[in-house]
């Protein structure tokens, strides 16, 4: 990893194209024939082959003749008015990505769902969505779902299961055996009603709640401080001042995208913000955004809380917390945070994603003092987003084998893979009678399983959700089941001697619950319609929910917390990555190249390792070392972090499947056995492990290596003060040779808000959906042929030991003199009238001179047929994996340059649909895919020639600059510098 | 005299190689069989139904589309006279089998057309379809070239100056748009 250190960067070098040249020599479907140059005897005369090969080729073409093939043209047998060919229909449904429960639109296209957007009519996920929700369209069509019901493995009729599950129940009603459904956390009012009916009809029947990475903690802590086993409602927009400890809620933690959308919308109004601290030992996503980060090992997290309790309550006149060692952190900036979160008493947020239950209630007792309950955390309207009970799975994981438990139903869980101890779970199921999944594949679980009873895809079900305490969301199929799957709420109604449709099931549900709740529509079909359509609905509260009192034990809490340090040589954290999360996607191949949001690796996990810790080891990237906890040892490549805390190594978690498809399968190491369960809770951190180098090498799949600016004004900051002070800059436009462009009605442009992005990556995701950008593999992204038309570039600035980060989106930025339109043969790319910088694939030879010559380096070249060559066997080989493709945009073949086209598409279906509909196109009726991914609306596209346009002000912004504007350029595309929020002394 | 003669037929044979070789791709006059017999003669001709009537996606999709049997059946259900090829269309729609047609004028797919643009701008089917009104069987009448579209495309890319666009509107008339000379308006 390159700094401003000048560390050398010969440790990434290129690949050779010795190796590929061989593998590509031999026959393919894209290369029949093979290649030549793949010869390798000495005596192959390369040259002469290519030759031959060449003649014959253009002699073959002329041989063939020259007919089309004849195409078909199949309309339907009964036409609908809902479908019209070539128009899109968009329908609100929930998110099942993760159970944040997002609330969706989703274009459908001709019957089937091709692209995710988030809900703007939902109030607390906004517009946008995450990268793991964009992405889940594509799981639909994953070739790796069961084709229909399995028992013992082999494929069978529902009828069939549903009798061998009715006799197993019936008799575990007279054995006394638990019935057990494990399932991952639910935010389904009516699939949790189904659940209590379970507890009514079936005896010894108990639900357990697992998640793969809990936030137990904060529910056991929470239980103990407010009575209320639960997790509050964060506003990270009601506060001024933020202090995160070791909590990445801006990239995976507990409900990313809304947080994004307050925090954004918070630090938007520049003046009334005032500090983000984060306290972590890694560099997360979070922690690249904070205005003061620290980095504090695992081990020492607890001792910065009550340090921090310490001084506030002092502050506040409180003398009962116990003295104990500070941490390893600057006490100055402990002040001053301190100071800080004190000054904004009520409007200020402090969270924790440590797995302690102490912490947590140290941190409630913060937010307590501070004035903060009721405000900015909301225990009255708790999140009902993360419901995972560690200590109830550890028993039912003791009872299974010890042979208490008859039958275990698992509902979207995989415990086999991400249990602590995987191994003992499964040999749990030596004792079980009977064990049915409602996986959607053969996984590491469902495989041991008697049945598997595929569920639908989120895509193809009914549902409902309350991500919030009175928040609804309604779920509804986009598209007919693919294949033979069934509702899990359907099998579970099914065999508790329930025949009705879980649709019939659900809007029972509502007219009976929700229905009640609302006094504006009368009838309840109109409210179910119109529920529908808005996809999100707000009801009156339940009544007696009243903000409950914080009643410790915080001092108690604190001496704990005293008395367990422990510090260790080396500590591991273990993290959930923003591509990966928990690694139940890990067979979506869009996710797997996704680059990791602050290294930038992809196709795998890695050990993230301070670069003081690097050099004591004497390793550098690539170098795969060894870790080992108590409870196992994995080896990983190293990556060398800035900012990593210095003696904690970062490991993500879910990565390492084993069955979950092909491109999923063996791509990084799983690193969920390193995790353990003390005192009922599950740990994510640990110290005491024991690392050694291995002398071997791995090459990582990165798409950056390089990450610092070398002083050239690419990503710039600011401080509110230098805006203040810096005068109006007089940016002279540089002086050009060309002449005038013919002009259009319309000058596009756009502006991207660098404070607001946080790298989440969700517009990578949305680009490649909408505009059929191939997956190339890992092989070819260490080639540096990685496809995405946009990238999200970070840049250190500082000190290796603790730099800010920047990130920065970038993609053609559409120049108006563009140094790439001067250099093509063929004239293949064009400015067109209306500012895009246009490319035309059917003109392109494949020169490939414009990536030379752009200086953003931002055009993609199509080294192989990506779409139809074997080799690159994900989504676009198969029929079922290319109904994801975008018809509105061509898919490109073998040397072809692509790029950012600034969604033409959507440009023109706009124009069109102004045309249609009579009017003038207003700002704000074209959205790129980007911009409407974003879950911060950092990106903003627009109509530079109408000066009422938002990107118009936003170009006429104090923070707006260009990137490179120095190269004549002249860009449409321009920036808002981040702004950072000094810490003030205390 | 003889080479002359030699040269003029070499000559000759080069142009027409050349000629031939220039028409690769373009179909026009492809009139394929169709699986059903359909005359659009009958039909869009003697009892004049409008092509939107059939063709109603072109008012609003990019794609024309070929009819849905159910279409079909609006009025065949209820008329008494029966051909082969009408007994074909009753023996599909009872199956509930949709028909395959053939596929007439077919555009490369690094070519985006939409339909729904050109016939909210007023321009008539007869345009690019040719007297479609009168074939028996469908044939493509035009070249359908990017040279061709761009003689009309150029014909039609002037702007409406904004003050006649401000009346138009406030008459309730659509302002005719600009046809798109930029590569991007069908190359993307």
């Amino acid at each position: 990893m390159n700094h401003e250190s000048g560390v050398d960067n010969a440790q990434r070098p290129c690949k050779s194209a010795k190796d590929e040249l061989v593998r590509i020599g031999r026959p393919s479907t894209e290369f029949p024939g093979g290649l030549p140059g793949a010869d390798q005897s000495p005596e192959g005369n390369t040259r002469r082959d290519f030759l031959s090969l060449m003649g014959f080729t253009v002699a073959a073409a002329g041989l063939t003749g020259c007919r089309a093939p004849v195409q078909y043209a199949v309309p339907q047998v009964a036409g609908s008015d809902q479908m019209v060919p070539g128009v899109s229909n968009w329908y609100a449904t929930t998110c099942g990505g993760c159970p944040s429960a997002c609330s969706l639109l989703v274009k459908q296209r001709d019957g089937r769902p091709i692209k995710i957007e988030g809900n703007g009519e939902s109030p607390l996920f906004g517009p946008g969505t995450c990268a793991t929700g964009q992405a889940t369209v594509l799981s639909l069509y994953d070739g790796e779902r069961l084709r229909g019901p399995l028992w013992k493995g082999k494929p069978t009729k529902w009828a069939e299961i549903d009798r061998q599950v009715l006799d197993s129940l019936t008799a575990a009603g007279k054995t006394g055996r638990a019935v057990v459904l494990l399932s991952g956390t639910l935010t389904s009012p009516s699939t949790l009603e189904i659940v209590a009916n379970w507890t009514r009809r079936q005896p010894n029947f108990r639900h357990v709640v697992y998640d793969a990475v809990s936030l137990s903690a904060l529910r056991a802590a929470n239980a103990e401080s407010f009575g209320r086993k639960a997790i509050p409602h964060y506003a990270f927009d009601k506060a001024r001042v933020i202090v995160g400890l070791e909590a990445d809620f801006l990239g995976t933690w507990l409900s990313p995208v809304e947080f994004a959308r307050q925090y954004a919308a918070s630090r938007r109004s520049g003046e009334d913000f005032r500090l983000h601290a984060q306290f972590e030992s890694g560099l997360s996503v979070t922690g690249s955004k904070a205005d003061v980060r620290v980095p504090v090992a695992p081990s020492d997290m607890g001792a910065v809380a009550v340090a921090l309790l310490r001084r506030i309550a002092r502050k506040a006149g409180i003398a009962d917390v116990p003295a104990g060692p500070e941490p390893r952190a600057d006490p100055a900036i402990l002040d001053a945070v301190a100071e800080q979160l004190w000054r904004h008493r009520g409007e200020s947020l402090v969270v924790s994603g440590v797995a302690d239950k102490s912490v947590q209630v140290v941190v409630n007792a913060l937010n307590a003092f501070l004035g903060n309950i009721g405000k900015t955390v909301d225990l009255a309207h708790p999140s009902l987003q993360r419901s995972g009970d560690d200590q109830a799975m550890a028993e039912l994981v003791d009872q299974m084998n010890r042979g208490e438990v008859h039958t275990l139903l698992l509902y979207g869980v995989n415990p086999g893979y991400d249990y602590a101890d995987a191994a003992r779970f499964l040999k749990g199921f030596e004792k079980l009678a009977l064990s049915v999944s409602f996986s959607d594949r053969r996984d590491e679980t469902s495989s041991h399983t008697d049945a598997i009873c595929p569920d639908h895809h989120f895509l193809e079900a009914w549902g409902d959700a309350e991500p919030v305490d009175s928040n609804f969301s309604l779920a509804q199929p986009t598209i007919a089941p693919l294949f033979d799957t069934r509702a899990a709420q359907e099998s579970l109604l099914k065999w508790i001697g329930n025949d009705s449709d879980y649709y019939v099931w659900l809007r029972t549900h509502w007219r009976q619950q929700m229905f009640p709740r609302q006094k504006e529509l009368p009838d309840f079909d109109t409210f179910w319609d119109r529920s529908l359509q808005a996809g999100v609905v707000a009801l009156t509260p339940k009544a007696g929910s009243d903000v409950p009192a914080f009643h410790g034990p915080y001092n108690s809490a604190a001496r704990a917390i005293i008395d367990a340090r422990r510090e260790g040589q080396y500590e591991i954290l273990l993290y959930e990555s923003v591509p990966m999360r928990d690694g139940r996607n890990a067979n979506n191949p869009w996710l797997q190249e996704l680059p990791d949001p602050i290294t930038k690796v992809t196709w795998g996990n890695f050990a993230a390792v301070s670069p003081k810790l690097a050099k004591q080891l004497g390793v550098t990237d690539g170098d795969v070392i060894s870790l080992q906890t108590e409870t196992a040892q994995v080896q990983l490549p190293v990556v060398v972090q800035p900012g990593q805390e210095s003696r904690t190594i970062a490991v993500a978690l879910g990565y390492g499947r084993k069955l979950v498809g092909k491109a999923g399968r063996d791509v990084g190491v799983n690193a969920y056995p390193l995790t353990a369960i003390r005192d009922g809770l599950r740990r994510y951190s640990a110290a005491n492990v024991v690392v050694k180098t291995t002398g071997r090498r791995e090459n990582l799949a990165s798409t950056q290596t390089h990450f610092s600016m070398e002083g050239r004004p690419i990503a710039l900051e600011t401080t509110l003060q230098e805006l203040h002070n810096e005068p109006e800059a007089e940016t002279e436009s540089m002086p050009t040779l060309w002449g005038e462009r013919p002009q259009g009605e319309h000058l596009w442009g756009m502006a991207i808000d660098m404070n607001a992005c946080t790298g989440c990556s969700a517009c990578v995701i949305a680009c490649q959906a909408e505009n059929n950008v191939p997956v190339v593999g890992k092989d070819q992204v260490q080639r540096t042929r990685i496809m995405h038309w946009i990238r999200l570039d970070h840049y250190y600035i500082g000190s290796e030991d603790n730099p800010r980060s920047v990130h920065q989106p970038m993609m053609c930025q559409h120049c108006g003199n563009a140094p790439c339109e001067t250099v093509c043969p063929v004239l293949a790319t064009t400015t067109s009238s209306e500012g895009l910088n246009t490319q035309v694939y059917n003109r392109c030879v494949g020169t490939r001179y414009c990536a030379n010559n752009c200086p953003y380096k931002v055009r993609r070249f199509n080294f192989y047929n990506y779409t139809q060559n074997s080799d690159f066997d994900f989504n676009m080989e198969s029929p079922l994996g290319r109904m994801v493709l975008n018809p509105d945009v061509v898919v490109r073949t073998r040397g072809v340059m692509e790029k950012c086209s600034l969604c033409v598409q959507r440009i023109q279906l706009a124009k069109n649909g102004a045309l249609q509909g009579k009017r003038e196109l207003a700002d704000g009726d074209i959205m790129t895919a980007c911009q409407q991914a974003c879950p911060t609306q950092a990106i903003v596209f627009g109509d530079l020639k109408d000066s009422g346009s938002r990107v118009s002000k936003l170009h006429r912004d104090r923070r707006f600059y260009r990137v490179l504007e120095d190269l004549g350029t002249r860009p449409n595309v321009g920036y808002l510098k981040t702004l950072r929020y000094p810490l003030e002394p205390a | 005299m003889i080479i002359a003669a030699v040269i003029l037929a070499f000559a000759c044979g080069t142009g027409l190689v050349a000629w031939e070789l220039s028409r690769v791709g373009i179909h026009q006059g492809y009139a394929p069989i169709q699986p059903i017999a359909f005359p659009h003669k009958v039909h869009a001709g003697d009892y004049k139904i409008p092509c939107l009537y059939c063709h109603y996606a072109a008012r609003t999709s990019r794609h024309a589309g070929i009819p849905p049997e159910s279409v079909c059946m609006n009025c065949h259900s209820l008329l008494e006279k029966q051909t082969a090829e009408i007994e074909k269309l009753i023996e599909a729609v009872q199956q509930q089998r949709p028909i395959r047609w053939v596929k007439v004028h077919n555009l490369p797919d690094f070519v985006y057309f939409n339909h729904s643009q050109h016939v909210v701008s007023g321009v008539a089917c007869q345009e690019c379809h040719g007297p479609v009104q009168d074939m028996d069987r469908v044939r493509q009448d035009r070249p359908l070239t990017m040279g061709w579209c761009l003689d009309c495309h150029r014909e039609h890319a002037h702007l409406p100056t904004a003050s006649i666009r401000r009346s138009l509107l406030a008459l309730k008339q659509k302002p005719k748009p600009a046809a798109g000379l930029d590569c991007a308006s069908c190359h993307y």
